[in-house]
């Protein structure tokens, strides 16, 4: 017995090695052609951004010297070839609106996100769980409906909606939280600052919070549901411990898996999909860095903020799967 | 399944039956808008009015009826999903059933390019297409239906392979029926349950996208939409500002809300009729 289990785990390195360069492969695969997607997406886009780069008072030879740095001078394809070569050395050119280079932009929103996301995915976590948990618990008494009820709503949820009601309730009625933005300028100093933020971030967080726990607790409850009809969680109960050690020590890490997969797409996602919350709230974060860019025509900020997405959705992947294999050797890794 | 079984199991269900009613009412004021109230135009005499006996949901800040509005929006909305639903069922279903029954490079080649298209960022890029494509509401549900069809070809594909490995499937092929006749005849009728369902919650997201799109400004200026109310009411401070003319952008947005709810419950009662093991 004790054998086996040491042959697994050699195996399980060398195997996870392997795993991790084939996943890699397809991980770089996919952000290739999303980034080359969004390329010609956003070279679809009808109005022609030379007009916002250059003056029209300018004089011919001085557009053409514009057209020229930026390289919009050149057939699409070779725009392309050009732009996927300066993504793998890393520059990712500079924004046509501010001529700060894009790197530098998304630097600026991406922590605030960051800060969102973080905030948003641990009350989701703290909350979500535990109430999963009981409603699995109690199946199909009152409680577990009125659950379930709660998740269509959640599910259902309309972002504007719900941050219309809190905005009116906590902002204007309450005059509890500000209306938006980030902090209050100018940013003040030291703890006074952390703390303006945090005020700031409340009712973002909450909004996304409210949309994104009915998710967590569906999964956490039906993992949890599909867990104890297991053999090995009868086998436990046989042996006379209580119900809290059994759901502790046996249950609870493999009925997490599910949990943890929808988790992980779900920071993936929320990296761009927060444009509704980040927009309503001026959040200055991607979501919001995006649909500022679609005004703007600024190609190479949509296009730099559309490789951040990808990146992001394919590491939480890889990272989700590695989590759950861990959680449960019973899980190959495939490809 | 038996139409008996499924009905009867179907209309035991509470929520089920509430999603029906709920999109049953949403889809009649949609189509009878014009019999209903007047097209919301213009400018009216009576500006923010609250809720009255006149005026139910009130007045905007042009005077316009909030209710008239509404009406006319759910219209709008309804129309734009089902457009969505029809291009999302056009790719998706041919594209599932084909990945699903064919093995070999065809079937995976399009099961990859589904998986690509399900790691593709949706609202962003729907904001990108579209802003290129201008706002007609006929684009609009182009756009959604072209970033819906994935979900739903995941699902057929998924029915298709548990049901291409039957036998009868066998003796169709034995007898030399072309694949398209399997495919569509004999293939499709019996995945129609969870096709279904995700076509309800294709329904429900469509909204919400088109909603998200025309609160974002990218929506047609010229019809009434929900999130084209919504972003009048946001743009015109009607949430944070004094005064707080509140039921211009509660019962729009109260709407939305019901619209999305009736088809999730409507598509979770189809799912738990077709499978009445899964509520036991």
């Amino acid at each position: 017995m004790l054998d086996a289990i040491y042959i697994q785990k050699e195996r399980g390195t060398a195997k996870v090695l392997k795993y991790m360069v084939r996943r890699g492969l397809k991980g770089l695969l996919t952000i290739f052609v999303s980034i080359t997607i969004t390329f010609f997406i956003i070279r679809l886009m009808p109005a022609d951004p030379v007009s916002l780069l250059v003056d029209p008072k300018m004089g011919p030879e001085v557009q053409e010297a514009m057209m020229k740095q930026f390289g919009l001078d050149k057939p699409l394809i070779e725009q392309y070839f050009i732009f996927i070569k300066e993504v793998m050395t890393g520059n990712l050119g500079v924004s046509f609106k501010t001529r700060q280079p894009v790197i530098e932009v998304i630097m600026q929103r991406l922590p605030w996100t960051l800060l969102l996301l973080t905030v948003t995915v641990s009350f989701s976590l703290l909350i979500g769980i535990p109430l999963g948990m009981l409603a699995a618990k109690k199946r199909n008494q009152f409680f577990d409906k009125l659950i379930s009820t709660l998740v269509v709503i959640g599910i259902s949820m309309f972002i504007p909606f719900l941050s219309f009601g809190l905005l009116y309730i906590f902002a204007y009625l309450l005059k509890l939280f500000p209306t938006g933005g980030a902090y209050t300028p100018p940013p003040a100093e030291g703890f006074a600052y952390y703390l303006d933020v945090a005020r700031h971030v409340v009712l973002p967080a909450f909004t996304l919070v409210i949309s994104n726990v009915a998710t967590i607790i569906l999964y956490t409850r039906n993992g949890m549901i599909d867990v104890l009809k297991e053999d090995y969680i009868r086998t436990a109960y046989s042996k006379g411990w209580d119900d809290k050690y059994v759901i502790r020590t046996h249950a609870l890490k493999n009925a997490l898996i599910p949990t943890i997969t929808v988790t992980g797409l779900m920071i993936g996602t929320m990296v761009g999909g927060a444009v509704m919350t980040e927009t309503v709230y001026s959040w200055p974060g991607i979501g919001r860095l995006i649909y500022d860019s679609v005004s703007a025509l600024d190609y190479p900020v949509l296009q730099g903020a559309f490789l951040v997405l990808a990146i992001a959705v394919v590491v939480m992947n890889i990272l989700t799967d590695l989590a759950v294999a861990w959680l449960d050797p019973r899980i190959k890794l495939g490809g | 399944m038996e139409k008996r079984t499924f009905c009867k199991t179907f209309f035991k269900n509470k929520p089920a039956v509430i999603g029906l009613f709920g999109v049953l009412l949403i889809a009649l004021s949609g189509i009878l808008a014009p019999f209903i109230v007047p097209y919301p135009t213009g400018y009216g005499t009576e500006i923010l009015e609250p809720p009255s006996a006149e005026h139910w949901f009130g007045t905007d800040g042009l005077g316009l009826d909030v209710f008239a509005q509404v009406v006319w929006g759910a219209r709008t909305s309804l129309y734009v999903s089902l457009m969505a639903v029809l291009v999302a069922a056009v790719i998706g279903i041919p594209a599932g059933l084909l990945s699903g029954y064919k093995k070999g490079i065809i079937g995976s080649a399009i099961d990859a390019v589904i998986d690509i298209f399900l790691t593709l960022p949706v609202l962003p890029l729907m904001i990108v297409i579209a802003a290129i494509v201008g706002s007609s509401i006929n684009n609009v549900a182009i756009v959604i239906g072209l970033f819906s069809w994935p979900s739903l070809a995941r699902v057929t594909r998924n029915s298709t392979m548990k049901i291409s490995e039957m036998q009868f499937i066998e003796a169709a092929r034995c007898l030399g029926i072309p694949s398209r006749k399997i495919l569509f005849k004999h293939i499709l009728l019996n995945i129609v349950g969870p096709v279904l369902v995700n076509l309800t919650l294709v329904m429900a997201t469509a909204v919400l996208s088109e909603s998200s799109l025309s609160f974002l400004g990218l929506g047609d200026p010229t019809t009434w939409s929900w999130g084209t109310i919504l972003k009048k009411a946001w743009d015109a401070g009607a949430v944070i500002d004094t005064p707080n003319p509140w039921w211009w952008w509660f019962f729009t947005s109260f709407s939305i809300m019901v619209y999305v709810i009736c088809f999730n419950l409507l598509g979770n009662g189809i799912n738990d009729a077709l499978n009445p093991k899964t509520r036991e």
